[in-house]
């Protein structure tokens, strides 16, 4: 089996046009990050930083132009290694002037055409996604049940319909779903948030992926539920060991399931590495922004070292419209220091590897 | 028996149905008034013309056995029309019912093939405009359903009318004429009623408004993630609901095209008859297509109903 990473993104670029601010809505900014066969990568950022856009990109499942026009994405499970992106960039005429995108003319159809073509037996089969909000997600016309029997009658070798569905009972009972012969016939609009949510877990598995990218899995349950949730997605990763990809705006879920964590903001990642090191206040090299969220959690630890207030970080999420000379972050930064304040402000730092894997896009590091 | 274990379909059907007998009650109520209220009475030839007196109709009616009040007409009718006796037609003197019946099957006929061709044409360009946006290809369908929409019926009729004489040495008939076996004439008017009735920009307006909606809920975005195809999983939402109920909405409207259709190609249906009758003043034959018109119109929208309730949980469970 080889070592390469499951899937690794390479300098991804997602666009979106705003008519009425007639300028780019840089909603993915050159963004590169890999994950592990077998592990599992938490990205995390506030909302707004590109994290379900990057995940969407990833996919092809971005409907509206511009969307994706530049970057790689090597899905590699050892059987099948190709880039998701193949030749799309053939369909987009990108106008650069100094580095920046200037202006873009996409066939946005025959991109999405080609995109099918490119996801044919990787969307479903070897990619899965959970969705954030998952009574809307589920198909309100069909049974629960039938679109998990679907999911397994598309890209597994049972082809019979009562095969499929004793299958579907299967992963029912496997998510923990109570009574899945009832709960199998039940519409979305019947089950709770946190049962509509399991079932969107067993029809994800019920193609038996390579990667589950969760997307806000437990955003919108309520906080039992959530733990619920989380509870059931560590068992699957310790269960299967199948590699995930998940998404979240909320440091605490991304640490209960990561090994590796990448911080985003603006539509960059600024630090990416193990879960331990990104993630624990007690390992000093990290990025400002990354020690400014930690800070903002509320928890015992903050409260001892901030007093009763919580720390929050000053100023509002980056305007992705805006072309940023500098650093992304560096108008709401607090860590900047005289040496570096030239550069941050005109010269954005690249992603450094500063020792281990571990990689910080910061002047501070360089 | 619990509330909860009628079945939905069954509590539409009900409701419906019984809507329908009110709904009819009024309108025949409706009509015979504008009946009344018109001028002309078919049996002024009986007693002396337009200048008989009041006195001479009193007794005419007398000896015929008419009541000579309005409600006492129009309760005497409604008496029969509840045994199922429409009454006979003033001109031929058959039963209406029959006549109507007949009419009616030739009218719908022109009406359901007019729908299948309307639908045929406007559902493609609204499926096609709806997932490509902005192409050279979806302005000229738009340009072309606007077009045909604003070319009034029997213009368009005329010239098929016109077109196939010339061009094809045919006269196009319809339903029940010597030669209804020849295909090609048996088909045109239903193809110019389908193209003409103006009903084309408004089916591909309302289909693509519902097929673009439907193509961003979110379970659509699951089914491209799934590897599902997306139609199968837009067709009820996106197609089936919207199709049945723009042709519950537009049914009274494409009656009204036929009328106008059937009498350009002299097709049997109850356009036709009504046409007839109200020339000649046959109030009963009026007073049944007006009824049968109500329940065409009624069929329409309870099939919609009924579509909509078996496809929509949100209506039929929970």
């Amino acid at each position: 089996m080889s070592t390469n990473p499951l899937i690794k993104i390479e300098d991804l670029h997602t666009f979106f046009y705003s008519k009425a601010k007639q300028a780019f809505i840089r909603a993915v900014d050159g963004i590169s990050m890999e994950v592990p066969r077998g592990k599992t990568l938490g990205i995390v950022g506030e909302s707004g930083s590109g994290k379900s856009i990057t995940m969407m990109s990833v996919l092809g499942l971005i409907s509206a132009g511009p969307g994706v026009i530049r970057g790689k994405v090597i899905y590699d499970n050892g059987r099948i290694k190709k880039n998701l992106l193949q030749g799309l960039d053939d369909f987009v005429d990108l106008q650069e002037h100094d580095g920046t995108i200037m202006q873009v003319d996409k066939d946005l159809y025959g991109w999405q055409q080609h995109s099918e073509q490119l996801m044919k037996n990787i969307r479903g089969n070897e990619i899965s996604i959970i969705f954030q909000n998952p009574k809307a997600a589920f198909n309100p016309f069909t049974v629960i049940g039938e679109q998990i029997a679907e999911m397994v009658l598309l890209h597994t070798r049972i082809n019979d319909p009562v095969a499929a569905k004793a299958k579907a009972l299967y992963w029912l009972e496997r998510v923990k779903m109570d009574a899945p012969e009832v709960r199998y016939y039940n519409y979305p609009g019947a089950l709770s948030g946190g049962m509509a949510q399991r079932a969107m877990v067993a029809m994800a598995l019920a193609s038996e992926p390579a990667l589950l990218i969760a997307d806000e899995p437990t955003t919108g349950l309520d906080a039992t539920i959530q733990a619920k949730v989380l509870q059931l997605l560590a068992e699957i990763k310790a269960d299967l060991g199948i590699t995930i990809m998940i998404i979240s705006h909320d440091i605490g879920v991304i640490s209960s399931l990561s090994d590796y964590v990448a911080v985003m903001y603006g539509g960059t990642v600024l630090e990416y590495g193990s879960a331990k090191d990104v993630l624990s206040t007690a390992y000093e090299k990290k990025h400002p922004y990354a020690k400014a969220l930690l800070a903002s959690i509320p928890g015992l630890e903050n409260i001892e070292k901030n007093g009763a207030r919580l720390k929050a970080i000053k100023g509002e999420v980056l305007d992705t419209i805006r072309v940023v000379e500098g650093c992304k972050f560096a108008s709401r930064c607090d860590c900047m220091t005289d040496s570096v304040k030239h550069k941050c402000n005109t010269q954005q730092p690249p992603l450094e590897d500063i020792g281990g894997g571990h990689k910080i896009r910061c002047w501070l590091y360089q | 028996m619990k509330v909860s274990a009628i079945k939905p379909i069954t509590f539409v059907l009900v409701k419906e149905i019984g809507m329908t007998v009110l709904l009819l009650f009024g309108v025949s109520i409706i009509a015979f008034l504008i009946i009344l209220a018109s001028p002309g009475d078919p049996f002024a030839q009986l007693y002396g013309g337009l200048s008989g007196s009041e006195a001479e109709r009193k007794a005419l009616y007398e000896s015929l056995g008419i009541p000579t009040t309005w409600y006492g007409q129009y309760f005497s009718w409604l008496g029969n029309v509840l045994q199922g006796d429409l009454g006979n037609s003033i001109r031929s003197g058959r039963p209406v019912l029959a006549e109507v019946v007949s009419a009616g099957i030739n009218t719908l006929y022109l009406t359901l093939g007019a729908l299948i061709v309307t639908l045929a044409v406007a559902a493609p360009i609204a499926i096609y405009t709806a997932i490509r946006d902005n192409t050279r290809l979806t302005i000229s369908f738009n340009l072309f359903a606007y077009m045909i929409s604003a070319i009034p019926v029997f213009w368009l009729g005329y010239l098929g009318i016109y077109l196939s004489t010339h061009l094809f040495g045919f006269f196009p008939l319809g339903l029940g004429s010597s030669d209804s076996g020849n295909i090609a004439k048996f088909l045109l008017p239903i193809f110019i009623l389908g193209m003409g009735s103006g009903l084309i920009s408004e089916v591909v307006r309302h289909m693509r408004e519902q097929v673009s909606r439907v193509m961003n809920e979110e379970y659509i975005r699951t089914a491209r993630a799934k590897g599902a195809a997306v139609w199968k999983h837009a067709f009820k939402e996106g197609f089936l609901i919207p199709v049945t109920e723009i042709m519950a909405i537009k049914m009274p409207f494409i009656i009204g095209g036929a009328i106008i259709i059937e009498q350009v190609f002299n097709w049997p249906g109850m356009g036709r008859m009504a046409w007839q009758a109200a020339q000649d003043r046959d109030f009963p034959v009026i007073l049944g297509i007006t009824l049968a018109a109500a329940i065409l119109v009624r069929l329409s929208s309870l099939l919609h109903k009924i579509v909509f309730v078996s496809v929509n949980p949100r209506a039929s469970h929970l």
